[in-house]
């Protein structure tokens, strides 16, 4: 009985956690960093922000391939996942490769690697801000 | 490397800042003292590079 009354107390609190903590993952999706820095993880706010800042400036001057909405095949439609998961940075990307993308040389296949590893590295440190807000990782 | 957001890198280059910024990345994600980021970091980068030129080496024999 007590516990029962103790688990309907903590239920709006859970609730409110919850919003929160999704809250600020969506938030160190969009802007890389966000989320920790939400939660004064300065160190992990800065980290996260400066790596995946520099991998797509680095991607995008390398003329790597950022993938857009309207791929040809199941490679080009998880490229462009893999890139949006940079949020904000996704058009960061796009506005500094104004030459278009160049895979005929080995800096522009390195370029695509870079851009989706961006992408691939912020979902993972958003979903780890979540987790955190969460009380499950410190 | 030049200016005008065209950076020409060699393989090496690339890999070596590839190895670096994920290895930073993930050592402030995963670990929380300082010390043990930078053990993390220097481990992780060490095992990037050993493994990268280790799969270039044994893809050698294969290249001509």
């Amino acid at each position: 009985m007590a516990d029962e009354v103790a688990a309907l107390a903590a239920r709006p609190q859970d609730t409110r956690r919850e919003t929160v903590a999704f809250v600020i993952g969506v938030a160190g999706w969009l802007v890389p960093g966000l989320g920790h820095a939400l939660m004064k993880m300065w160190g992990r706010a800065a980290a996260c922000f400066l790596t995946v800042g520099l991998l797509v400036i680095l991607g995008a001057g390398m003329r790597g391939n950022v993938f857009s909405s309207s791929g040809n095949d199941a490679f080009d439609s998880l490229g462009y996942l893999a890139d949006l998961g940079t949020g904000t940075f996704y058009l960061l990307a796009r506005s500094l490769e104004t030459g278009g993308a160049d895979v005929s040389h080995a800096g522009g296949d390195y370029g695509t690697r870079f851009l989706a590893t961006a992408g691939v590295l912020n979902l993972l440190a958003a979903l780890h801000a979540y987790e955190a807000a969460r009380g499950r990782k410190a | 490397m030049n200016a005008g957001m065209g950076f020409h890198l060699s393989h090496f280059q690339s890999m070596l800042l590839f190895a670096l910024l994920i290895s930073i990345a993930f050592g402030f994600l995963s670990r929380r003292r300082p010390i043990d980021r930078v053990k993390y970091i220097v481990w992780s980068l060490f095992l990037f590079l050993l493994i990268g030129v280790g799969i270039g080496w044994a893809m050698y024999p294969f290249s001509r």
